[in-house]
């Protein structure tokens, strides 16, 4: 297994830098493409979330994310430093088809096999996103 | 994000390459913004080189739909990379967009439309 550790602040930018290193990443292990755009779409979602809803866009906060590769899975942990954690979650409204936001964690659980939400101990949110490299079936535990 | 617009007629054309989500989201919605100004409501967007799409993405082509629906104008899709289809699918957009396969189709759906 190999982890890899990226570290982002709160900023417009981000989530573009993001991006190129998980693509870079991927593309190092050689991941299937089926999956590639599953990974990159999903682990965004919950990168914006965390600048957006969990830092709300301070740029003197930051968003940790954690990769494990193997040759059966991908797994993705996305950290904020905000408040309110799993609240957040657990109170969000469903998004209606002419909504213009709402939809993310919905894609997050439709492509991962395994997704977790977590509090961490300064009340921040940890998103645990995992990917089978094997298989695609969808369990979502939240 | 690059856009590069035309005119087709009374259509303008947007052809969007590179990632759609927040930041390009906003700017392509600010880029829409002029031309609603100029009175232009029948919009197509073709997303051939879209190489990247998520949920802020959608939620800006949303508010485009939204705003060019208050203008009573059309707003049409075209030339979606399978995953971006797959994206269409899963969120439902696909059956309130107006989504063809060619850029062709699309602008030629506007000529039909207008020969009513």
């Amino acid at each position: 297994m190999t982890t890899y550790h990226f570290t982002y602040r709160s900023v417009p930018e981000s989530p573009d830098l993001m991006l190129d290193d998980l693509i870079t990443v991927l593309r190092e292990h050689e991941v299937q493409e089926a999956l590639f755009n599953r990974i990159c779409v999903a682990v965004s979602e919950a990168f914006t979330n965390a600048m957006v809803h969990g830092n709300r866009r301070d740029s003197g906060k930051i968003i940790n994310v954690e990769l494990e590769v193997n040759k059966s899975s991908v797994v993705a942990d996305i950290t904020d430093e905000g408040t309110g954690g799993i609240e957040r979650i657990k109170t969000r409204r469903p998004a209606n088809t002419m909504s213009e936001g709402g939809r993310g964690i919905d894609l997050i659980q439709h492509y991962a096999s395994k997704v977790s939400f977590d509090n961490t101990n300064s009340g921040g949110l940890k998103v645990s996103i995992s990917f089978d490299r094997n298989r695609e079936n969808i369990v979502c535990n939240s | 994000m690059e856009i590069k617009s035309r005119e087709e007629g009374n259509v303008v054309v947007f052809a969007l390459s590179g990632r759609l989500d927040l930041a390009s989201g906003a700017t392509l919605k600010e880029n829409l913004k002029k031309y609603f100004e100029k009175n232009a409501t029948s919009i197509h967007l073709n997303l051939t080189e879209v190489e990247f799409i998520n949920s802020s993405g959608l939620g800006a082509l949303v508010s485009i739909m939204k705003e060019i629906r208050l203008r009573k104008g059309r707003l049409t899709l075209s030339n979606l990379a399978s995953y971006v289809q797959e994206i269409f699918e899963i969120t439902q957009l696909s059956h309130i967009f107006e989504i063809y396969v060619t850029e062709e189709e699309a602008l030629g759906s506007f000529q039909t439309v207008a020969a009513k």
